[in-house]
């Protein structure tokens, strides 16, 4: 059951994030839906579930682009992990922080990405953070508080939170 | 309500955690062996979800073939009066071509060429874009089972595309030319001077390494030279816009633009086989044959 739900869940992220969102770009630049997933799942599953989906969606991702395997792997891993860690000393989380908190994680796997990726040289730091870093993390801070919005206001999520932890 | 326990259970977790720690290791040791497993082992995954990426292209499709015909409808006359006068121009010149075709024919047999390299093609179409903001991408629907492989060329009607840099069994991955990771051996027509392709951050291309002594100027046209890569000789890749000079550098290079509008690409040709052709077969349009 569980493999399955994750199944589905990769399969629509690669999906949306492959076909639709990249007719809502803003200045070339599209929010990482998958980036969020795994902070969401991390968050609230724990830190190695966050882990596995981010190991795991990171590969199927890169599958899809020409991004490295490793970079991309290790990068939404690591942000999976740091989430449950977050997750696992957080009794409340404001919709508020939960942005802040993407915007922080989306701009620091930014860099990391960057700084992994071998780019060409026309490609240069302030580049990255002008072009892709930046832009990328307030859209998936934007995206992200919506998500979280929606599941705090119409999914009643600290009921399934509490319930999940228990 | 019943809810899905994603917890998973102390000792998975603890395997789990050492598997990530152990690819961590294995990445940083033998990063392009550990990658080569992974890109195989992920073949087979590519294809299943090929399929609702498929899926989700066509009802995508759908819903801009409903919007192109009942929405935009709105200047469709006028735009219709404006092609009838463009068709009228380029029937003009399509009997201009016919003859140059002609006159290329007959060059080409008095030159005595023995044979004429045919382009192997194989049709894909464009089902997706890149998952990231990095690199300028598309993805085709056909992939290793279809013959695709890396480093393949991929072209339309109009001229060059990009190149294909990952495949699974059904999908496969193309840096567009527009992308600054690119880079496609090319030469000015009218000048014969080669040089690099690669695409610039601005979504646009450049043509580098250009001797300082050329005289390449704005509208001079860029076709592949056909030394390197997927391309054979002779395939349009863009116009150039601006040629730039440095003091003390020891090339100047041209910025182009790019023939093929690779933001509204919807279906390509892979080139299978690059034959090299021979120098006076520039002259005429490359033969080519699709399979599909």
């Amino acid at each position: 059951m569980k493999m399955a739900v994750l199944a589905t869940l990769i399969a629509g992220l690669v999906s949306v994030q492959s076909i639709l969102l990249p007719h809502m770009m803003v200045w070339g630049v599209m929010p990482d839906i998958g980036l969020i997933a795994v902070c969401l799942v991390g968050l609230f599953g724990g830190e190695l579930e966050g882990l596995l989906l981010g190991l795991a969606l990171g590969w199927i991702m890169s599958l899809f682009s020409a991004a490295d395997l490793a970079t991309s792997m290790m990068t939404k891993g690591a942000v999976g992990y740091v989430a449950g860690l977050a997750g696992r000393h957080v009794v409340y989380l404001a919709p508020a922080v939960f942005v802040l908190g993407i915007l922080a994680i989306s701009c620091v796997a930014g860099l990391v990405t960057a700084a992994l990726l071998n780019l060409s040289d026309q490609q240069d730091w302030w580049w990255a953070v002008r072009a892709v870093v930046a832009p990328q993390a307030v859209m998936d801070a934007v995206a992200g508080g919506a998500l979280y919005w929606l599941l705090w206001s119409r999914l009643n999520i600290e009921r399934w939170v509490s319930e999940y932890r228990t | 309500m019943r809810m899905v326990n994603f917890r998973l259970p102390y000792n998975t977790g603890r395997i789990a955690l050492v598997l990530a720690a152990v690819l961590l290791v294995g990445f940083l040791l033998l990063p392009s062996q550990l990658q080569g497993v992974f890109q195989e082992v992920g073949s087979p995954i590519g294809w299943v979800l090929s399929w609702p990426l498929r899926a989700a292209a066509s009802v995508q499709e759908g819903i801009a073939d409903f919007w192109g015909g009942f929405v935009a409808l709105r200047g469709v006359a006028e735009e219709n009066k404006e092609l009838r006068k463009e068709l009228e121009h380029l029937k003009g010149q399509n009997s201009q071509l016919r003859e140059a075709a002609v006159a290329t024919e007959r060059l080409t047999a008095l030159l005595e060429f023995k044979t004429r390299a045919e382009l192997s093609m194989v049709a894909a179409q464009v089902i997706g874009r890149d998952t990231g903001n990095w690199y300028r991408t598309i993805i085709l629907n056909k992939g290793e089972s279809d013959g695709f492989k890396s480093d393949m060329g991929v072209i339309t009607s109009a001229g060059v595309v990009g190149r294909i840099v990952k495949t699974t069994a059904a999908t496969s991955v193309v840096l567009l030319v527009t992308d600054p990771n690119n880079a496609i051996a090319g030469l000015v027509q009218r000048t014969r001077d080669e040089g690099i392709v690669e695409g610039t951050t601005q979504g646009m291309a450049r043509l580098k390494y250009i001797p300082l002594l050329s005289n390449a100027r704005p509208g001079d046209r860029v076709v592949t030279s056909g030394l390197v890569g997927g391309f054979p000789r002779g395939l349009a890749i863009g116009t150039i816009t601006r040629i730039n000079k440095d003091e003390e550098a020891l090339f100047q290079f041209a910025e182009l633009t790019p023939d093929v509008d690779v933001g509204r690409v919807e279906e390509v040709l892979v080139i299978q086989s690059p034959n090299v052709q021979a120098e006076g077969e520039q002259l005429g349009v490359p033969a080519v044959r699709p399979k599909s």
